[in-house]
C-alpha cells in the first residue's frame, strides 16, 4: 500500500510539473487568444473588428501559422456592456484558457476588466480603449498598448481647429461613458493650451435614438467648431441634424468615425470633416495597407462594408503576432514579454512605428489628420506626436 | 420663443414615432393581455425586409408592402406557434416568451443582414427643409409625422367601424362570451397579432431613414413607445397617440431647458410617476374587478 501511495505521489508531482511547464493557451499545434467586443446592441457596428481579426488569423494560418502553431481567435459578445465584458474575460481566461487577450473594445469595458487581467497576470495586447487610462498605473508587465489616447487625440484636434481653422470656440458632442468623457477631457485640456473656449458639452447615451434636441443645443452654443466622440450612427445623425437646422460649424471627429461608411450614413454633411488616423488609411496611396485590405476582403467579403474596422482588427493583432514571431518556437509568457520589449520602431503591414521596451508599454504616440471629401479621406498632415505617457 | 417652438417641433416629430410604436403594444395588450417585448424587433424586421426588397429592385411601395406583410406574418406566426400554447401560463411566462422571441429576432437579423449601420432610402428628403418662422422641419420629419397620423386614423377606423374591429373588441372584452356568440376568437387574435406586426413594420420603415437601420435600431424607440403606452393607458388607442406625442415634446423641452444629460431618464420617470399617481394612465379605464 505504501509503495502504491508513493508511486501516486511521484506521478502526480511529475504531472503537475508537466502542467506548469505547459503555458496556458499554447499547445504544439495552436495558440489561443481571446477578445470581447460588441457583436450585438447599440455599438454592434464595431464588431467588424473581430471579423477582421479572425480573417487575419486565417490568412496567417493558411501560410502555416507562427512557428508551426495555428492562431485560434475566440471572440465573445458583450453588447458593449462592461459587466458582460468582465464575465467574458473571466470565461476566456478560466474556462477557454487563452494565452492572451488581444484587443477588447470599449474604454468602459476595458476599465471594468483591467484589475482582473492585471491581477491574474494575463498577457493583454492593445486594449481598444483610451490609452490615458494607463498613465501612472503600475503592474503593466504583461500589457502592450498600440491604441491612441482619446485625451491626446482631442488635444490635437482642438489645436488644429484653433490654428488652422481659426476657431475661437468649440463644442463637444460626446458619448456619456468613458470613451466620450475622455474625449471631452482632452478637448478641455486642449482648449486651455490653444486658448479657445469650450462653450458647450452635449452628451448622449449610447442607446439613445433621437438627437434632434442635442443638435439645437449645439446650435445655440454658436461654437465655431464641434468635436464628435460618438458611434458612427450618432456621429452621422448629429451631423445631419445640425445641417438640417442650418448650423454648419467646422467638424472634427475621433478616428473611431474614420470609416467611409460615414459618407453613406451622413451624406453630404460628412464632407469637410477633419478626423485623425493612427495607421495609413486604405486608398490613400499606401500599397501595404491596400494589400492587407485585399487579403481581408478575399477571406471575408462582408468586410468590404467597413474597411477601417477590418484593418483595425489587423492592426490590433499585428504587434501580438510580431511578438510571437520574435519569441520563437519555445513559447512562454516570459519569452513573449521579452520579445515584445525588443520591438523598436517596428513597421507592420498596417500599424507603423511601434516601440516597446522594459519601461515602455505605450507602443505608439502619434496620429495624423485627415479630411473627408467626396467619399474619401485624404491625408492633411504628417504624424503629430505626443509625449509617451507609460 | 422660436427656440421653444423648435424644441416642440422636434418633440412632435419623435413623439409621432413613439406613438406608432405604442399603438402596436396597446393593440396587442388590450386584445390579448400580452405585453409583447418583441414588438421593437418586429418593427426592425419589417424595415429589413423592405430594404432587401428595395435592393432587389422592387418599387418603393411594393417593398414597403413586402416589409409589412413579412412582419405581419412573423407576428401572427409567433402567436400561433408560441404564444397560444403558453397563454394559459402565467403573465411572467408570457413576458419571458416574448423576450425570448425578441432575442431570437435580434440574433436572426444580425446573422442575415449583419450588424453594420445602413442608410435606408426614403422618397422624402432629409435635407430639404420647411421653415415656419424660425422653426425648421425637414420634409422627411414632416412626412413621417403625417404618415404616423394617417396610420393612427386608419387603425381607429378599422377598430371602430369594421366587422373585424368589432370582433377584436368583443374578444378583448370577454373572449369566452365572444366565442360562445360565434366569434372565431383564435383567428381574430391571430389577425390582431398580424395587424400589430404590420403596424410595427410601418413604424420601422418610417423610423429607419431617420435613425439609420441596424438590427438593434429599436432598442430606444421601443422603450419610449412602452413609456408612451403606460402614460396614455395600456388599453387606450387614443391614449397611445397622446402619450407618444406628450412624451416626445416633454423629452425635447427637458433636453433643451433642464438637462440634456438626463433626457434619456425622463421616460422612466414618467413610467414611475404614472404608476404612482394614475396607474391606469391618462385615458385608460381604472382597474376594477367585481367579486
Amino acid at each position: 500500500m505504501r509503495t502504491f501511495v508513493g508511486i501516486c505521489l511521484v506521478l502526480s508531482l511529475a504531472l503537475s510539473v508537466g502542467v506548469v511547464a505547459q503555458e496556458r493557451g499554447v499547445t504544439a499545434e495552436e495558440v489561443v487568444i481571446g477578445t470581447s467586443m460588441p457583436l450585438s446592441g447599440p455599438a454592434a457596428y464595431w464588431g467588424a473588428v473581430g471579423r477582421g481579426m479572425e480573417a487575419y488569423a486565417r490568412f496567417l494560418n493558411d501560410q502555416g501559422g507562427i512557428h508551426g502553431r495555428r492562431l485560434r481567435v475566440v471572440v465573445r459578445d458583450d453588447s458593449y456592456l462592461p459587466p458582460r465584458a468582465a464575465a467574458n474575460v473571466r470565461e476566456l481566461v478560466e474556462r477557454v484558457g487563452v494565452f492572451a487577450i488581444v484587443g477588447l473594445i470599449g474604454t468602459a469595458n476595458a476599465f471594468a476588466v483591467r484589475d482582473y487581467i492585471v491581477r491574474n497576470e494575463v498577457v493583454w495586447v492593445t486594449p481598444t480603449a483610451d490609452a490615458s487610462m494607463w498613465y501612472g498605473f503600475r503592474d503593466k508587465k504583461y500589457l502592450f498598448v498600440t491604441y491612441p489616447s482619446y485625451v491626446e487625440e482631442a488635444k490635437v484636434l482642438v489645436d488644429y481647429a484653433a490654428r488652422q481653422l481659426g476657431a475661437k470656440t468649440v463644442a463637444v458632442f460626446y458619448q456619456n461613458d468613458l470613451y466620450g468623457q475622455k474625449g471631452l477631457l482632452g478637448a478641455k485640456q486642449g482648449a486651455v493650451r490653444s486658448r479657445v473656449r469650450v462653450v458647450a458639452q452635449v452628451p448622449y447615451e449610447v442607446t439613445q435614438a433621437d438627437v434632434s434636441s442635442e443638435a439645437v443645443r449645439l446650435r445655440e452654443s454658436r461654437a465655431d467648431a464641434v468635436l464628435l466622440y460618438a458611434t458612427p450612427r450618432h456621429g452621422a445623425l448629429i451631423v445631419r441634424e445640425m445641417a438640417k437646422i442650418g448650423y454648419t460649424p467646422k467638424l472634427l471627429s475621433s478616428f473611431t468615425l474614420g470609416d467611409p461608411i460615414m459618407f453613406a450614413l451622413a451624406g453630404e454633411a460628412w464632407n469637410g470633416v477633419i478626423s485623425t488616423a493612427f495607421f495609413p488609411l486604405p486608398g490613400t496611396g499606401d500599397n501595404r495597407v491596400d494589400q492587407a485590405l485585399a487579403v481581408l476582403t478575399r477571406i471575408d467579403p462582408a468586410l468590404r462594408q467597413n474597411p477601417f474596422n477590418a484593418l483595425a482588427g489587423w492592426a490590433f493583432m499585428e504587434p501580438f503576432v510580431e511578438g510571437l514571431r520574435r519569441a520563437g518556437r519555445d513559447l512562454t509568457k516570459q519569452r513573449f514579454v521579452q520579445a515584445m520589449e525588443s520591438i523598436r520602431n517596428w513597421d507592420g503591414e498596417v500599424i507603423r512605428g511601434v516601440t516597446f521596451g522594459p519601461d515602455r508599454r505605450q507602443g505608439i504616440n502619434r496620429v495624423f489628420l485627415t479630411r473627408a471629401e467626396g467619399g474619401r479621406y485624404t491625408r492633411l498632415t504628417d504624424w503629430v506626436t505626443y509625449s509617451v505617457g507609460f | 420663443m422660436t427656440l421653444a417652438a423648435q424644441y416642440v417641433a422636434n418633440g412632435l416629430a419623435s413623439g409621432g414615432l413613439y406613438a406608432l410604436v405604442a399603438l402596436g403594444i396597446v393593440l396587442l395588450y388590450r386584445s390579448s393581455r400580452v405585453l409583447n417585448f418583441a414588438h421593437g424587433d418586429l418593427c426592425t424586421l419589417g424595415a429589413f425586409l423592405a430594404l432587401s426588397a428595395l435592393q432587389a429592385g422592387w418599387p418603393y411601395a411594393a417593398s414597403v408592402a413586402a416589409g409589412l406583410v413579412g412582419a405581419g406574418l412573423a407576428s401572427a406566426g409567433f402567436y400561433q406557434v408560441l404564444v397560444r400554447p403558453v397563454r394559459e401560463g402565467t403573465v411572467l411566462g408570457l413576458v419571458i416568451t416574448t423576450l425570448g422571441f425578441a432575442l431570437f429576432l435580434g440574433g436572426f437579423m444580425a446573422w442575415v443582414w449583419g450588424t453594420d449601420t445602413k442608410p435606408f432610402p426614403s422618397p422624402m428628403s432629409d435635407v430639404r427643409v420647411y421653415r415656419l418662422g424660425g422653426v425648421v422641419i425637414s420634409e422627411l420629419t414632416a412626412g413621417s409625422l403625417a404618415a404616423a397620423l394617417v396610420l393612427v386614423a386608419l387603425l381607429s377606423l378599422l377598430v371602430q367601424r369594421t366587422p373585424l374591429g368589432l370582433a377584436m373588441r368583443a374578444v378583448a372584452q370577454n373572449p369566452v362570451a365572444a366565442q360562445l356568440l360565434g366569434v372565431p376568437a383564435r383567428r381574430v387574435l391571430a389577425a390582431t397579432w398580424a395587424l400589430a406586426g404590420m403596424l410595427g413594420a410601418s413604424a420601422g420603415v418610417l423610423l429607419a431613414p431617420v435613425l439609420l437601420l441596424d438590427p438593434f435600431m429599436m432598442l430606444d424607440p421601443f422603450l419610449k413607445g412602452f413609456a408612451a403606452a403606460v402614460l396614455g393607458g395600456m388599453d387606450s388607442l387614443p391614449g397611445a397617440v397622446v402619450g407618444g406625442l406628450t412624451l416626445g415634446v416633454a423629452e425635447s423641452l427637458f433636453a433643451g431647458y433642464v438637462s440634456v444629460k438626463f433626457k434619456a431618464t425622463l421616460s422612466f420617470l414618467v413610467i414611475v410617476a404614472v404608476l404612482l399617481l394614475k396607474p391606469e394612465g391618462l385615458f385608460g379605464r381604472p382597474f376594477e374587478r367585481r367579486v
